[in-house]
């Protein structure tokens, strides 16, 4: 009877595995506080992971791109990534950190461009155009900022400055025009980051099904959504295949708009 | 008189509406820069800046059009003030500003 039941176990285990690593790639352009009380060198981890799950960790292909944008001030950043190897509690994978002096008031809007990443389960190339925006001191300023980048989701409400219980929109766009009823998938990143020791922690909340692991969401007829937050955080908003290129040697290839937000409690 | 109306909106929005803000940093070649704003993103351009030491002015000025100031950092203590209006003044103390 016993054995049964380990055999039930381990069957849905594996099922669970199988149908969640399918979806909800993020790519993480991750720094612990996007809300800074002032100017101060941070920290960047750039890891290719499913952050709530946490089940595989990709090894990144590379960086085409990485740059940040202060008061409209574009600078390339792409020579501060150093290569590291992240661990999740899985496995582990090819990622990248960097270090940022983010000392001028505003905001810092970080955009980074990956190499396709090939994920053989699909036989097609993944590429998620990330951004993350850092404040400092609380004057906003390039928040909103449209970038006309081949696949972006722009804010309408400043990623930084939300409370838990609060709500976050945004508008999918593919090189500055609007994605009528893209499909966004949703996650909570599950766990904290060690910044030290590059790995993940243990998952803070379970999810009590499938759907809630990635939350799939529409954008409506204008490529807008709004999602309520409902626990602080990282939360991670993904538009999937929106952007302009659609090959990448010869295979199909999924590009897609991430954007990073960071909820506090309210206490 | 309509233009009038609505310069007078603008100003108070900027004065009473909205939080004044400062940040400084030390630029590590003895020189300090300032930047002001408010917390709706308008400019501080123009807005009184002053440094002082002992309770004196070392320095009077206005913020930049890019809304900073940049000083030669004075020896002991002194305290960066940008003056934005009653209610809308912020200290920071020179200790208080690192690289």
């Amino acid at each position: 009877m016993l054995d049964i039941k380990n055999k039930l176990v381990k069957i849905s285990v594996l099922t669970t595995l199988v149908a969640s690593s399918a979806a909800a790639h993020f790519q993480m352009l991750y720094t612990p506080e996007t809300a800074l009380e002032k100017g101060k060198k941070i920290e960047l981890k750039h890891v290719f992971t499913h952050p709530f799950a946490d089940e595989h960790t990709m090894d990144m292909a590379g960086v085409e791109e990485f740059y940040v944008i202060n008061k409209e001030k574009k600078t390339d950043l792409l020579t501060t990534l150093k290569e590291i190897t992240f661990k999740g509690n899985h496995n582990s994978g090819k990622a990248y950190e960097s270090e940022y002096k983010a000392q001028r008031m505003g905001d810092h809007l970080f955009v980074m461009v990956p190499k396709p990443y090939f994920e053989k389960n699909e036989d097609a190339y993944i590429q998620q155009i990330t951004k993350t925006i850092v404040n400092v001191a609380g004057t906003p300023s390039d928040w909103d900022a449209e970038l006309n980048l081949k696949a972006e989701i722009v804010p309408l409400t400043k990623p930084y400055a939300i409370w838990e219980g609060g709500s976050f929109t945004g508008i999918v766009k593919s090189n500055g025009k609007p994605v009528p009823y893209a499909e966004i998938e949703v996650e909570y990143l599950n766990r904290e980051v060690d910044m030290k020791q590059n790995k993940m922690g243990a998952s803070l909340v379970e999810a009590p099904q499938d759907s809630f692991v990635t939350m799939g969401i529409k954008a409506n007829k204008d490529g807008e959504f709004t999602f309520s937050i409902p626990k602080a955080g990282f939360w991670g908003f993904c538009a999937l295949g929106v952007g302009s290129d659609t090959n990448y040697q010869g295979k199909e290839l999924s590009q897609d708009a991430v954007i990073w937000i960071q909820a506090k409690p309210m206490k | 008189m309509k233009k009038i109306i609505l310069g007078a909106f603008l100003a108070i929005n900027t004065l009473f509406g909205h939080t004044a803000i400062m940040s400084c940093f030390d630029n590590g070649d003895d020189t300090i820069t300032c930047e002001g704003g408010f917390s709706d993103g308008s400019s501080a351009s123009g807005v009184v800046f002053k440094v002082e030491q002992n309770g004196k002015t070392l320095i009077e000025g206005k913020m930049s059009e890019d809304s900073e100031f940049t000083f030669k950092k004075p020896q002991g203590d002194y305290r960066a003030l940008f003056d934005a209006g009653e209610g809308h003044t912020i200290i920071i103390k020179g200790s208080e500003i690192t690289q």
